[in-house]
């Protein structure tokens, strides 16, 4: 935990991660960034537009048996829609993302590009391109690339491992196999390609805590 | 040091560069609808930019275009600024389940959002609404006026089986439709993709009792989903309507009504015949046989011979007596049994005959007849019984074989009878229900698959 004063409002700024490097101020919506000693302005980002997400910052839940904390959120929409890519900080200070599109939730975990023999993945990290309907391998089983697109952040909030401003170009592919496992690939302005692998989840199984209450709806029993 | 905010105008687009390609026109603000309690907000609301109608958009952040509930209307809400994609004054049409409702259905609560009239290039029409909860996401809910079907989009696909069809959880799927096109025809209120009147998608079904397997496929996008058939009174008790009239043909998904009962009357016969076996073989059977031998000439002059005699100790029993005269051709031999009770003389008679034909005709050698005969007497009282047999052989002379002039007849008489007869009686009774069952199953079933366009390859 570290406690500093937003360099744009004076608010105080809270990182609960020992080690990411960038904060959204809760406040100005300002860029927080550590550096060597204390923090920066890294550029702002939008207010983030309403929507009706069960995830909030502060949801807790579990994983491949590890608890974790939501603990940031980067929206990113293009023409054909929008969706959330929640931050969960899991209890061995590890992280993944839990993308929300669609309804539909899937867990992610980043894997190091240098470590995966799947040419595609190779290709994309080197800047080339691919087509919906490639396919490769990774952990031995095969994925098809199912989407692809070029998005821009809309908003973000809370904690996250890079410094986001609204209107940053990712290119995203997402990738799936036959069994509800999930892969992206994603480059983003001004930072390292990033490769994530993991499954598709349901809301119950994440066993979560402290989702968000919706005017209207009951909360879901597992939830309660 | 706080950086230059960037100018106003400059700022990015942040639903992306969707705005630039929008064409000029009316648009309409969005704002959150407040929330009653502590919790957060469930809504936003607009004025449709068309008509000026109050919208609601109730899957804020996840849909991506609206259809107008009042003039029908498609708008786009990606961006703040709702703006129109395709205006329509027709007439809205009235839905069995409007926009709004809410029901319970298998343990969720869902809200209807969005509603589509979808066809086969205007045949088979179908409606398909769009169920929301912002905790359990979207399903849809389907009918064609015969039933409701509850569906989810699936995020694994099923496996190919070599059977040609498919294989979910473990469950196999038969193929029913084969692929076609279908097309939307009509729509109204929020998607998170963007919905269009004409739009055609590749679909092909697959069907299990109960549930059905879709494939959907425009672009390069495959999606595949489960329904499952909803039994009528769960529509009724989740949205208060009345539940699909039915008629026609079954659902392609539709479970034999006949299926459960048809499997439980042939458990039923299957063990009531092995227990009818059980006892015939049990109690029925012979015991203590007696014989006598009969030498006769068949030339029709009657001779008897006196069996026994035989005790009978139950009350009432069985008695079967047999003939057998092996070595006869082209003769038969009438025979008379009386069993006599020595000490009340009352007597119990029947008739049997043993026989043995054969020729030739065009179709070759023939033959017919039987050398063995049995006769059953049954519920005889006990007492000591003498059996008079009386035998008269005669001789067949108009076939090309010669007929035997002498004939020995061997007569056996047995305590006990088993009553076959009787038994297959009783199997055919306990079979008949079973198998009227099994027949009304495998009819409904003929007609299930008779709209399938894969009704030859299937013996199921």
């Amino acid at each position: 935990m570290q406690s500093e004063n937003c360099p744009n409002c004076g608010a105080e700024v809270i990182f609960r991660s020992p080690a990411l490097p960038a904060r959204i101020c809760d406040y100005c919506q300002a860029t927080v960034k550590r550096i060597a000693d204390g923090v920066e302005l890294a550029g702002e980002v939008a207010v983030l537009p309403f929507d009706v997400s069960p995830i909030q910052i502060g949801t807790r839940g579990e994983y491949g048996g590890k608890p974790f904390d939501v603990i940031g959120r980067i929206r990113l929409g293009y023409d054909q829609g929008a969706w959330n890519d929640w931050l969960c900080l899991f209890s061995d200070m590890t992280h993944g993302w839990l993308s929300e599109s669609d309804g539909q939730f899937q867990m992610v975990i980043e894997r190091p590009i240098a470590e995966t023999n799947s040419d595609l993945i190779q290709h994309l990290a080197q800047g080339g391109d691919a087509a919906i309907g490639d396919r490769t391998i990774i952990d031995g089983s095969e994925f098809t690339v199912s989407d692809m697109r070029s998005a821009k952040c809309i908003a973000a909030e809370g904690e996250l491992p890079f410094a986001p401003s609204t209107g940053w170009d990712v290119f995203n592919v997402d990738m799936r196999d036959e069994q509800g496992f999930s892969a992206n690939f994603e480059r983003e302005e001004g930072e390292d390609p990033g490769f994530y692998v993991g499954r598709y989840v349901t809301l119950a199984e994440l066993k979560p805590h402290s989702l968000r209450a919706i005017h209207g709806w009951k909360m879901p029993d597992y939830a309660a | 040091m706080p950086p230059e905010p960037p100018p106003e105008d400059d700022r990015p687009n942040p639903w992306g560069n969707a705005a630039e390609t929008q064409t000029a026109g009316p648009t309409a603000k969005r704002t959150v609808v407040p929330s009653e309690s502590d919790s957060a907000p469930a809504a936003e609301q607009f004025n449709c930019p068309n008509c000026g109608g109050s919208i609601e958009i109730k899957a804020a952040g996840l849909s991506v275009s609206i259809a107008c509930e009042y003039c029908g209307s498609t708008l786009d809400v990606t961006n703040p600024d709702v703006s129109i994609i395709q205006r329509y004054e027709g007439e809205v049409r009235k839905l069995e389940l409007p926009l709004g409702s809410r029901g319970m259905l298998r343990g969720t609560e869902w809200e209807v959002i969005g509603y589509q009239r979808r066809s086969e290039n205007g045949r088979y029409p179908w409606d398909e609404y769009l169920l929301f909860n912002p905790y359990a996401g979207y399903r849809f809910l389907d009918t064609d006026g015969r039933g409701w079907s509850f569906g989810e989009q699936l995020t694994a696909s099923p496996d190919k089986q070599s059977l040609v069809g498919f294989a979910l959880n473990g469950e196999f799927f038969q193929p029913f439709y084969a692929q076609t096109r279908a097309q939307v025809d009509y729509v109204l209120g929020e998607y998170y993709w963007r919905v269009a009147v004409g739009e055609e998608v590749l679909t092909a079904d697959f069907v299990r009792p109960g549930k059905m397997l879709s494939w959907e496929h425009s672009g390069n996008e495959t999606v595949w989903s489960l329904s499952e058939l909803l039994e009528p009174n769960e529509i009724t008790d989740a949205f208060g309507i009345p539940p699909a009239k039915g008629g026609g043909l079954p659902l392609p998904h539709q479970p034999s009504p006949h299926r459960k009962k048809a499997g439980q009357f042939m458990k039923l016969a299957l063990a009531v015949a092995f227990a009818l076996i059980v006892i015939t073989s049990l109690f029925g059977g012979t015991s203590d046989p007696q014989t006598a031998q009969i030498n006769l000439s068949t030339n029709g002059v009657e001779q008897s011979a006196k069996v026994g005699p035989i005790i009978l100790d139950r009350a009432r029993q069985a008695v079967t007596v047999s003939a057998r005269a092996p070595g006869i051709e082209n003769s038969w031999i009438d025979l008379t049994y009386s069993l006599t009770n020595r000490d009340t003389g009352e007597v119990f008679e029947a008739n049997n005959v043993v026989d043995a034909y054969s020729g030739r005709d065009a179709e070759g050698n023939w033959s017919e007849g039987n050398r063995y005969s049995s006769s059953k007497f049954s519920m005889i009282p006990s007492g000591t019984y003498e059996l008079n047999v009386y035998a008269a052989g005669s001789r067949w002379t108009e076939g090309q074989y010669g007929s035997s002039s002498n004939a020995q007849l061997e007569v056996t008489i047995e305590k006990g009878a088993t009553f076959y007869s009787n038994l297959f009686l009783a199997l055919l009774f306990v079979f008949v229900p079973a198998i009227w069952q099994w027949w009304k199953h495998l009819s409904f079933e003929s007609r299930r698959r008779s709209d399938s366009d894969f009704t030859g390859d299937d013996d199921d």
